[in-house]
């Protein structure tokens, strides 16, 4: 029983260990206080995870309030005028004059880009994997699969120095030009100097590669043999082999490490704060257009909010995080779902495991 | 060439792009991150701190927050992580394992925001050695927790039979037969988290501050410097020696970052044989 | 025999000091150096007797400033390290007021919120610094732009450099048909105060809209950009044909040598002035007449043939009680050393900068305000 629970909720290795017997009248005084104190730290991610929780629905609360419903349908976030002398209140809460804190702008840059990245994203990884699990010879595995663990380790602000000094203008000189000179609508515009939605996705689909790379790789290598030489055997061809039976086999384990690297984009904070532009309430026009996203308009804005003397920014940031968090969560607990319901195998490795 | 064997052709010359695509930025970010720090090599970077354009300050300040992650986070990941292998049963060690996984997904900035309005600012912490150390934990303790329920469950059961039939207290057990066999497994998880550790940004920015002062090992009031931020600020300051800097300080932590992969892929590897050994 | 007077009175503003209480003027001269008014504020200034750091964070027009005045400060009072840090006059506000940090630095003075909500908290000036408005458009220098035009074009109104408004300012200059792209800082900040403070004095719908404030809500310009820093906007504007940006002065030096032109822009007189050390003290001057005794003055769009539009103090922001009596007098040191010309206001350091000296008749209110901080 304890196995087919525990690889359902998702171990990185399949587990050797089978039941342990439970004999409490064989636990000594020591075991009970090393099983104590272990208890302990072992309630602590569970702690973490509610101090988090609340902290974050404390702090958002006085917005929530204040903002009511306009939160999900205004097309603005300003935080008002912060030197002026009267203040807004709505339903009990104070805010600064004309201040309006609507989430969309956020959301629909976060969509967006986490959207895009996740396109281009998974069939790279997952062809990219396949070659890697399926046609390279043992000897090259190590060595190739270096790539994979250099991308997951590389700090998010290197890729965003990377996306400003490097991609960004490398695409606006090549592949923006020639998709602008195509004039189709929101795919065409002023190229600018590679800052933008797209650079932004792309370097975002750069950055979740590994999580999903790294997955499907030992998806692929957990495919049991037999059953590809069979196929290979009864005269497909490689490719075939991979159509027929291989990609049914992970379809779903690669379905959870696609939630996964999404949940990852979603939540990416300091790339997308350096290459986006940091469009405060713009919404983009074109594919090459500034943008904001939630994660990265906090970053952004929390300096400038606690200036607020009424705090309300603040709260309105906790708001958007709170937002993003439940957003995150969702997409998250979707992934670990399905991984129960269908998968047979290995889970998601996470950031540079 | 048949049709059937081009499509084959094609669709392996296509998965060959893709992994030239993720090749690529990599070998790219490698390479310019590199080029970019060249002109401040020297020994002066390394002597100077950051308001005379070295990074010591911020390299010690990694070192010392790293430190602080593997005390902190380290003990109770491992701690946790143990308890989830040998000694919960049932719905509690569902749930624990599930919040634990829950926990790894969640946004950086949260975090970061979380610290700010909880440790800097109602509990007068201020900018801190503290406060960073514990947001980098809260990012990095699902993995250890998880790297080290793997680790020990790999350890066959047949030890643990014979240590129980020996009459050995399950504590002693844990501690000093199976911790052996699992300590590479242990480790790597470690090496994971101070890892991600070494490339975090968004919640220390609002936890630790930084300062252009050597980091002090206070844990309150005293702002810790740090190299992703030396690469984040610098990136809007101009001038040519000035973006080398932040470009060193990017190549220090790709450096570190490097150095605890290879470590973590080889103790894992280490783990394997080890595991597969006593499996007689 | 006046000796022992002196000690006596200066014992005695100490101990009044210490005791938290405010204001303690006294008609004796003043023990700072180079002042000559007769009726001043004696402030208590020494060496503190451990080593006491000050830390400080904010403005990037002041950051400069600051980073000079470091050494100077400890060869002078060996106990004292100043360690000033960038990040915008924002954060430097809301650091001093969550107290992480002892000095904010910012360009823009508290608001009344942030005043009535933070007893205590103080914003004092020491010196006067000024925002350039640059452009990059090769073969065109002495560019004239009033502050209505800049507002239109941030507002997004105007698009092209050779549209009508701007070339009806700049008659024989032939403006080449190149987009604006207008940039502004994305992190809070004091040069966006002066700047928007500067838009909405010279365009009624800018004051009615966005108005003014380290943080506002920037209109939808097509193609803006953002940059971090003062530096930032220097660097985003040189890779950038055709954008306009607010740079303070401190960092103008470099946006010449990036070949980024300056505006002249109009003052309320008419007259079409740049940043420079006279048209700077000439606008300073001018709105110092009646500065509050909480030093929050505007000094943006004053009168006066020679004066420059963007000109402002620059503020250290801090709390008037401190936590040790070493901090307060360490910090009190600093400020009544940095605003006295023999010290941190002496042109060497000002001049690198581009600021000026605060005008004499601010520094007795200056002088009062240092004296309590107390600890």
């Amino acid at each position: 029983m304890t196995d087919t629970a525990e690889r359902a909720l998702g171990q990185a290795t399949p587990l050797v260990s089978s039941p342990r017997a439970r004999r409490r009248s064989e636990l000594t005084r020591r075991d009970v206080v090393v099983s104590t104190v272990l208890t302990g730290a072992a309630t602590l991610p569970t702690i973490a995870l509610a101090f988090l929780a609340y902290e974050m629905l404390r702090s958002a609360w006085p917005a929530i309030v204040f903002n009511g419903t306009s939160f999900f349908t205004t097309k603005t976030f300003t935080l008002g005028n912060l030197y002026a002398t009267s203040v807004e209140t709505h339903h009990g809460y104070q805010a600064a004059a004309g201040a309006h804190y609507g989430v969309l702008p956020f959301v629909f840059g976060t969509v967006v880009s986490s959207f895009i990245a996740l396109v281009v994203a998974v069939p790279v990884s997952v062809a990219g994997a396949l070659l890697l699990a399926d046609k390279v010879p043992a000897r090259l595995q190590g060595t190739l699969g270096i790539f994979l663990e250099v991308l997951a380790g590389i700090p998010s602000v290197v890729f965003g120095l990377w996306g400003v000094y490097t991609f960004g203008p490398l695409l606006s000189r090549t592949v923006f030009k020639w998709m602008a000179a195509l004039h189709i609508p929101w795919l065409s515009g002023p190229t600018g100097a590679g800052q933008g939605l797209l650079t932004s996705s792309l370097v975002l689909a750069v950055m979740i590669v590994p999580i999903i790379a790294s997955t499907s790789r030992e998806l692929f290598r957990s495919v049991p043999v037999l059953s590809k030489e069979g196929a290979v055997a009864m005269g497909m061809t490689p490719y075939e082999a991979v159509r027929v039976v291989t990609i049914p086999f992970v379809r779903t384990g690669i379905i959870a490490a696609s939630i996964l690297g999404l949940g990852r984009a979603l939540g990416e904070t300091i790339a997308v704060l350096i290459i986006s532009g940091n469009a405060l309430n713009l919404y983009p026009h074109s594919i090459f257009d500034p943008f904001s996203t939630m994660a990265a308009s906090i970053a952004a804005i929390l300096d400038g909010a606690l200036t607020d003397s009424t705090h309300m920014a603040v709260h309105a940031l906790g708001e958007v995080g709170l937002l993003l968090l439940v957003i995150t969560l969702i997409a998250n607990l979707g992934g670990r779902w399905l991984t129960r319901r269908f998968s047979t195998t290995g889970l998601p490795v996470g950031r540079g495991v | 060439m048949s049709r059937r064997r081009l499509t084959d052709l094609t669709f392996w010359v296509v998965c060959a792009l893709a992994f030239v695509f993720i090749a690529a930025p990599s070998v790219s970010i490698l390479a310019s991150v590199i080029h970019q720090a060249v002109p401040s090599l020297g020994w002066s970077l390394f002597s100077q701190r950051t308001n005379a354009n070295g990074i010591e300050n911020a390299i010690l300040g990694t070192l010392v927050l790293l430190v602080g992650v593997l005390v902190v986070a380290g003990t109770i990941g491992v701690a946790a992580g143990i308890y989830l292998a040998e000694f919960a049963t049932g719905r509690s060690e569902r749930l624990l394992r599930f919040f634990s996984d829950v926990l790894s997904g969640m946004p950086s900035i949260v975090v970061g925001y979380v610290g700010y309005v909880t440790f800097v600012v109602a509990f007068h912490w201020g900018f801190s050695l503290l406060a960073g150390v514990i947001a980098l934990t809260i990012l990095v303790l699902p993995y250890v927790v998880k790297t080290t329920e793997v680790a020990f469950r790999q350890v066959p059961t047949t030890i643990r039979e014979a240590a129980a039939g020996l009459g050995i207290e399950r504590s002693s057990t844990v501690l000093r037969i199976l911790m052996p066999p699992a300590a590479p497994g242990v480790l790597s998880g470690l090496i994971v988290a101070l890892a991600i550790s070494t490339g975090e940004l968004a919640p220390l920015l609002f936890t630790a501050g930084f300062t252009d002062q050597n980091p002090s090992l206070a844990p309150l009031h005293r702002q810790v410097p740090y190299l992703t931020n030396v690469t984040f600020t610098d990136l809007s300051l101009p001038g040519a020696r000035a973006h080398a800097t932040a470009a060193a300080a990017a190549a220090v932590s790709l450096v570190i970052v490097v150095l605890l992969i290879t470590a973590g892929r080889a103790l894992s590897r280490r783990s394997r044989r080890m595991t597969q050994g006593m499996m007689l | 025999m006046k000796r022992l007077i002196l000690l006596a009175l200066v014992g005695s503003v100490a101990l009044a000091a210490c005791g938290g209480s405010s204001n303690n003027a006294s008609s004796t001269t003043s023990t700072t150096a180079g002042t000559t008014t007769t009726t001043s504020v004696t402030v208590t200034t020494g060496n503190p007797t451990a080593a006491v750091t000050l830390n400080e964070a904010g403005s990037s027009l002041l950051y400069p400033f600051l980073q000079e005045l470091v050494t100077p400060l400890h060869t002078q009072y060996s106990n004292i390290t100043l360690a000033p840090s960038p990040g915008g006059s924002g954060k430097g506000i809301s650091d001093a007021i969550s107290g992480v940090v002892q000095m904010g630095g910012s360009d823009a003075y508290l608001s009344p919120g942030q005043l009535s909500a933070n007893p205590g908290l103080m914003n004092i000036p020491i010196a006067v610094s000024a925002q350039a408005v640059n452009y990059n458009l090769s073969g065109v220098s002495n560019l004239k732009l009033s502050g209505d035009v800049i507002a239109q074009i941030y507002e997004g109104k105007i698009t092209k450099w050779n549209a009508q408004p701007i070339a009806a300012l700049n008659q024989n200059v032939t403006l080449p048909d190149t987009t604006i792209v207008p940039v502004r800082r994305v992190d809070s900040s004091g040069d966006t105060f002066i700047f928007t403070s500067f838009l909405s004095a010279t365009n009624t719908t800018w004051q009615s809209g966005p108005a003014f404030g380290t943080t506002v809500t920037w209109p939808a310009a097509p193609g803006e950009l953002t940059a971090n820093g003062n530096p930032g906007m220097v660097q985003t504007c040189k890779a950038t044909p055709g954008c306009i940006a607010y740079v303070g002065v401190s960092a103008e030096a470099s946006a010449q040598t990036a070949g980024l032109g300056e505006a002249m822009l109009e003052n309320k007189a008419g007259q079409f002035v740049q940043p420079s050390s006279d048209t700077i003290t000439a606008a300073a001057a001018a709105g110092s007449g009646n500065v509050p005794a909480n030093l929050a003055q505007s000094l943006i769009y004053e009168d006066g043939a020679q004066s420059y539009p963007i000109v402002n103090f620059e503020y250290m922001v801090l709390k008037s009680s401190q936590s040790s009596s070493d901090t307060a007098l360490a910090m009190r040191t600093f400020l009544a050393w940095a605003v006295d010309p023999a010290g941190g206001s002496s042109s060497t350091y000002l001049a690198k900068e581009d600021f000026v000296a605060l005008p004499a008749t601010v520094l007795p209110k200056v002088k009062a305000a240092i004296a309590q901080i107390t600890g």
